[in-house]
């Protein structure tokens, strides 16, 4: 939504025209392109309704827990080690924090311990992954089903319900009418996108993504720099899980399951991919994930079978890899 | 399956390199093997203690039908990984085509065998796209099977919601009943899986395929032909995938889209804890049938513990981390 504004910015400055192309041409530009159609198909499809406030906040409440979750899982991305495992952690963490919390500790207390479990998971990756040199693919897929099942035992029958007043104030307030939730996570993207692309902790980690052995002979601690992108990754998720409680009010044993494949498809979309690191952008995950959720809000508002949202995902998926690869992006052979 | 004619001759015999190697192959294998053999019987004796009805032919039962299909999707599987074709994530997606392909041919009155050849064609012809895609499109394996998958799912969501198989075919009589006490879906397992485990040594096609795994760009320097033998990969093991999607429609009374899903992970622990390291070229179908084994026994014994399921998860997922673990800890010390 913020892309129709783009071409009208440079109309001031002629110097920034071919900037703008350039950045056109990268994945950011691919992604913000795609965007504006979504937003134009909408337009068409489902009509004004489509702007309305009400809507608007709707794919804004949807979309807010997700981009939490995927910026920081982005970060494990961006250093070349892929966190499968986020989607069982989000799962995880809800379910500890609702427990805890059910048994009358101080919501605080409870966040805190749910932080400090993310903590643990995401060392546990980092232990097998860097320290070990396992396969992240594999080693997190792991760790995927074994917090799922970590889930299941814990909650066997219905979960308790919690109501917290100031976690659900965030996750369902809005504040200068947008939700604040949305406003939080836009907050952090631009905050992250800040350091990814004008830090040197941000090139840093581009460095270890892009070419481990180059990175480790220039200086670079390529373990420390994994183990915490890995530890960021999990704690997100787990933050995600506690705003999910506060949403939902509950959580059952199944929350989070498939969300890694959401988020990491719209975070491929967005410019990220999950075989190398190095590449990506906060603010293209940021709008690969606005892609996602518009599909779904044009498909839900014309009650079309929620199912063609992973078809048209798939498809588009593949033909961004297939225009990164045509960008100069790693061939396979 | 399918045998590519190759133009180029077969991969030329370095005598020293291939004896020293396979020596060494040879010896993480059989190590690999008694490992996972040990592991196995500890477990088996440890469930046997705590629950002496465990050594009946109930578990037998339970094992062996488990270890099936779950035994011919690894083999599919591993063809791939060892292939260099990292992964195919849309192996569980391929056994419900096949499934579905199976059962609604049979639904139509087609004759038992043909509707079966037809199962075990459609999981070829999804792997067929599958390798075309990334042939052509030259993709990363990883990527495009998860996207495939994520998009055959969906398609089969918006066309069933379930499908049955006709209680009256042969098929379905045949994965009800018994062969020399075990299942009957068992035995085309064992077949599949000492097939692969011939062919992969003693063929071209799988020499070719353990060339092109191991060392891509030597192989097509020696004449070999990555963009078939890539095909070729994908196929069969969407043709093996289909197989299981056959054993699979025979023995579920009635099936959603989502069902290959719950093998995704058993399949993928299996060909890893079987030493089929994800970088190619290497492992032993025998080795992966002992993983399959030694992975399907964890949910019997879990249940004679006393455990609720969820705990299998928790088991085989711990398992898999410690897997790859250790392989990767081997190739880090090997590497230096």
């Amino acid at each position: 939504m913020t892309t129709a504004l783009a071409p009208a910015s440079d109309i001031e400055s002629p110097r920034a025209l071919p900037q703008l192309l350039t950045y056109l041409r990268g994945p950011v530009g691919s992604i913000a392109l795609m965007l504006a159609a979504v937003v134009v198909i909408g337009a068409i499809s489902v009509g004004p309704a489509f702007f309305s406030a009400s809507n608007v906040r709707i794919v804004g409440v949807a979309v807010a827990i997700p981009l939490i979750v995927g910026v920081l899982a982005s970060f494990a991305l961006l250093a070349g080690v892929v966190d499968l495992s986020i989607g069982s952690m989000v799962g995880f963490g809800a379910v500890a924090f609702n427990q805890i919390v059910a048994s009358g500790v101080n919501p605080w207390i409870a966040a805190g311990i749910t932080v400090v479990l993310g903590v643990v998971v995401g060392s546990i990756n980092a232990f097998v992954i860097v320290g070990l040199g396992a396969e992240p693919l594999a080693v997190t897929l792991g760790m995927l089903t074994l917090l799922r099942g970590v889930c299941q035992a814990i909650v066997v029958q219905a979960p308790p319900t919690t109501l917290i007043e100031p976690l659900y104030d965030v996750t369902q307030g809005t504040t200068f009418g947008m939700p604040t939730l949305l406003l939080i996570g836009i907050g952090l993207t631009l905050v992250a996108a800040g350091v990814v692309s004008k830090t040197r902790v941000g090139r840093k980690i581009q460095a270890v993504g892009g070419d481990p052995r180059a990175a480790q002979r220039a200086g670079i601690s390529v373990v420390k720099v994994r183990t915490v992108a890995l530890i960021v990754s999990a704690v997100g998720a787990a933050i995600g899980g506690i705003f999910y409680v506060g949403q939902l009010g509950s959580a059952s044993n199944i929350l989070g399951t498939g969300l890694e494949f959401q988020i990491y498809a719209a975070l491929m979309i967005g410019g990220y991919s999950i075989t190398r690191g190095g590449v990506g952008n906060p603010i293209g995950a940021l709008l690969g994930l606005l892609v996602v959720a518009g599909i779904t809000n044009i498909l839900n508002v014309s009650f079309i079978d929620p199912d063609y949202l992973d078809l048209i995902v798939a498809v588009i998926l593949l033909a961004a890899v297939l225009v990164d690869r045509f960008r100069g992006g790693d061939a396979f052979e | 399956m399918t045998t590519p004619t190759l133009t180029a001759d077969p991969a030329a015999p370095r005598p020293s390199a291939r004896t020293a190697r396979s020596d060494a192959g040879s010896r993480t294998t059989v190590r690999d093997a008694l490992s996972i053999a040990a592991v196995w019987f500890l477990l088996a004796a440890a469930t046997t203690i705590v629950r002496p009805d465990f050594l009946s032919s109930q578990s037998l039962l339970a094992i062996t039908f488990t270890m099936a299909i779950s035994g011919v999707l690894s083999v599919a599987q591993g063809i791939v990984v060892i292939g260099g074709g990292l992964l195919d994530l849309s192996l569980p997606v391929a056994l419900v085509v096949s499934a579905w392909a199976t059962v609604t041919l049979l639904g139509a009155g087609i004759p038992d065998l043909i509707a079966v050849l037809c199962g075990i064609v459609s999981g070829g012809v999804w792997g067929l796209m599958n390798g075309l895609i990334i042939v052509y499109g030259k993709l990363n394996p990883i990527i495009v099977t998860l996207a495939t998958g994520f998009g055959g799912l969906a398609i089969m969501m918006i066309g069933f919601k379930s499908a049955q198989i006709p209680s009256g075919s042969a098929l379905r009589a045949f994965g009800l009943g018994q062969f020399l006490g075990l299942p009957n879906i068992f035995w085309p397992m064992l077949m599949i899986v000492g097939l692969a485990g011939l062919a992969i040594a003693w063929t071209r096609w799988g020499r070719r395929l353990t060339a092109v795994g191991g060392n891509p760009q030597a192989a097509r320097a020696r004449g070999v032909s990555l963009r078939r033998v890539r095909l070729a990969t994908f196929s069969g093991a969407g043709a093996v995938a289909g197989i299981a999607g056959v054993l699979f429609a025979s023995v579920t009374p009635s099936f959603t889209p989502n069902a290959g899903a719950s093998y995704q992970l058993i399949v993928i622990a299996a060909v890893i804890l079987a030493g089929i390291s994800l970088s190619g070229g290497k492992g032993n179908f025998l080795v992966l049938l002992l993983s399959v084994g030694f992975l399907s026994t964890i949910p019997v014994s879990i249940a004679f513990f006393g455990l609720p399921p969820a705990f299998a998860l928790i088991f085989q997922g711990a398992l898999l981390i410690i897997a790859v673990g250790i392989d990767g800890f081997r190739i880090k010390r090997g590497a230096r």
